[in-house]
């Protein structure tokens, strides 16, 4: 048995490699949150279905990465067809926040039940040249996890260079601030909203197909991070991607480090504790505002 | 199709749980009516009360507990876990209550089930072997007649309300009479016949001491739950819910505290479901972590939404529909 001063390092690194893989995601959930004011439960489900496309394609003999890219596109394409035939129509009907967030959760059933159909309930694991993990002296670094650090800080980079630089990423932060200003300022808000689902629907994929690169591939796989991706984005002030990549690093490294002293079982619960203090505390986050 | 109806109707035991899940589906599907038809609370989290009124329930009675104790301690301790939930929410937007009662019934679950709990909660072996209530009941003769006399009374008192309840709606709807008739005639000898099966149920108490006994006390405590819930929601208090369901704000301005009225139902709430769940922990005679998914949750909701959120009758009509549905 190692001593607890010898774990910390190597826990830490598991979660800043879990942080990754939830702060993909937890930047889709925020900015569908601030663009278009939905919770979305179906986010998790995504991330599933981000990584069954991943593993059918790679499969049948694609490339991980690319079989990773394919899957994100199809994913984006998913997200379109959904907000054209479910969100779209239901913000014309200027449907409440309530029904909004009924029907993302019938919408997350019908998409596990519909991933269990179609694949069966078993866990996969990607085909993989099997990788040794990088001794880095004080901790083991799995490769993958590796890889997957990098991927999202890749990631990260695109988005900030995104919502910055460029004139939808502009567009976004303005509609997300006021809706109304935004469209009075010209801005044609019908394409930011699908701007948003492309970056978002991509974004989440890719963390499900890490998520499966760095777990297994299985059905419940994004429903089981449903809560601390709302952990996260909620630590991070809702509808603020970078502070949802903040409190997904927070919440990735406080889940791995309470294994020190809390049964492994209990990590979900963290997330859920530091979400309920930040609720109770400061429900407006960490960093106030948006973007 | 004939004679395989007919053998439902002569398998009475069968029926007799039927009508014991009916009541028991109807109890914790009337919580969470109080919390979503009445207060407009998103509760997705209603296992969650559950898995905790259930297991606190049945480890009191192991404890040496009598049973109608172990199980007020069931359903006060779902509600502290309203409390726990609805203090760090309520006073936010309404997504964060939804968030926080779905973690949370999941983490109740996965704590149950968890190793480090084993010595508590048996994980997922689940617990069995437990006391049941009644189990050593042997009434009289005349005890019987009386318990027989006390069901008729409740069960007609509930089929007057309710279907003066129901019957109110549909003629306000314009349908044709007849359909109307003969539906409720159809229902109507259908339920005479569940009435004297249950009856001879009670005066055959000792042929199966726990089926009837559970069949009586959760009929029982459904009427007096939908009773309760009735007055309550005809009250001030229950007003100002219904208020705060059409409108937060305009309840606000009219100087109600909103915050203290939604806590109050939340726990009320909780504490419904979790009396429900003790009783059909009961009814199987046994308790799993895995039986507090998420899915049952969903099911609650499919019960009141089935009815008609908003209406207790309604609630009771949904677990009548979807009780037989999934059984």
């Amino acid at each position: 048995m190692e001593s607890i001063a010898q774990q910390i390092p190597q826990l830490l690194t598991n979660g800043i490699a879990l942080g990754s893989v939830i702060a993909l995601s937890a930047v889709g959930l925020s900015l569908t949150y601030g663009v278009l004011r939905l919770s979305n439960f179906a986010h998790g489900d995504y991330m599933t279905m981000g990584a069954y496309f991943t593993w059918t394609l790679n499969l049948m003999g694609l490339n991980i990465w690319l079989a990773m890219v394919l899957s994100a596109a199809i994913m984006v394409g998913f997200a379109l067809g959904a907000e054209k035939l479910l969100w779209g129509p239901m913000r014309a009907k200027r449907a409440t926040p309530t029904t909004l967030v009924i029907l993302s959760i019938g919408l997350a059933l019908f998409l596990r039940n519909g991933v269990i159909l179609a694949w069966g309930a078993d866990s996969h694991q990607y085909k993989l040249p099997v990788e040794s993990a990088l001794n880095l002296g004080l901790v083991k670094l799995p490769f993958n996890n590796f890889l997957v650090i990098l991927l999202a800080l890749g990631a990260i980079a695109l988005l900030r260079y995104i919502l910055q630089n460029t004139k939808v990423g502009k567009a976004m932060r303005a509609v997300a601030d006021d809706v109304d200003l935004a469209r009075v300022t010209g801005i044609n808000v019908e394409r930011v909203v699908l701007w948003t689902w492309v970056i978002a629907a991509g974004l989440t994929a890719l963390g499900g197909s890490m998520l499966g690169l760095v777990e297994a591939v299985r059905p419940n796989m994004g429903w089981f991070l449903i809560l601390p991706l709302f952990a996260a984005v909620t630590l991070g002030g809702i509808g603020n991607p970078y502070g949802a990549i903040a409190g997904a690093f927070v919440i990735g490294i406080a889940q791995e480090m309470s294994t020190l002293f809390l049964p492994v079982e209990y990590k979900t619960a963290v997330a859920l504790l530091i979400m309920m203090l930040v609720l109770l505390v400061k429900p407006q986050g960490l960093f106030r505002g948006m973007m | 199709m004939v004679e395989y109806l007919l053998s439902y109707l002569q398998a009475k035991d069968y029926l007799v749980f039927l009508v014991t899940s009916v009541a028991i589906y109807s109890i914790f599907s009337l919580g969470l009516n109080l919390h979503w038809g009445f207060t407009g609370l998103l509760n997705f989290g209603h296992a969650g009360f559950m898995a905790v009124g259930a297991y606190t329930t049945v480890l009191l009675t192991l404890a040496g507990l009598p049973w109608f104790l172990a199980i007020v301690a069931g359903g006060l301790l779902a509600a502290v876990l309203g409390l726990v939930m609805g203090f760090s929410t309520l006073k936010l937007r309404e997504d964060y209550l939804a968030i926080v009662t779905i973690g949370v019934s999941e983490v109740v679950r996965t704590v149950v089930r968890s190793r480090a709990a084993e010595p508590l909660t048996r994980g997922t072996l689940g617990i069995q072997g437990f006391a049941l209530p009644l189990e050593q009941f042997r009434p009289t003769l005349v005890t019987r007649y009386g318990m027989m006399a006390v069901f008729s009374l409740v069960v007609g008192f509930g089929v007057w309300r309710i279907g003066r309840a129901l019957l109110g709606r549909f003629r306000s709807q314009g349908r044709k009479p007849w359909i109307t008739l003969g539906l409720m005639g159809l229902v109507g000898a259908l339920g005479l016949y569940l009435w004297t099966v249950c009856l001879e149920s009670i005066y055959n108490f000792k042929a199966n001491p726990v089926q009837a006994g559970l069949m009586f006390l959760s009929v029982i405590v459904l009427a007096i739950v939908f009773v309760g819930l009735q007055l309550l929601v005809k009250s001030p208090w229950g007003r100002v819910l219904k208020a705060i369901r059409e409108d937060e704000e305009v309840a606000r301005a009219l100087g109600k505290n909103v915050f203290a009225y939604k806590l109050q139902s939340l726990m009320l709430g909780g504490f419904i479901a979790g009396v429900g769940a003790a009783f059909s922990a009961w009814q199987l005679s046994n308790v799993y972590p895995d039986n507090f998914r998420t899915d049952l949750t969903f099911n609650t909701w499919t019960i009141v939404v089935l009815g008609g959120a908003g209406s207790n009758p309604g609630t009771i009509l949904g677990a009548v529909i979807f009780g037989p549905i999934v059984l």
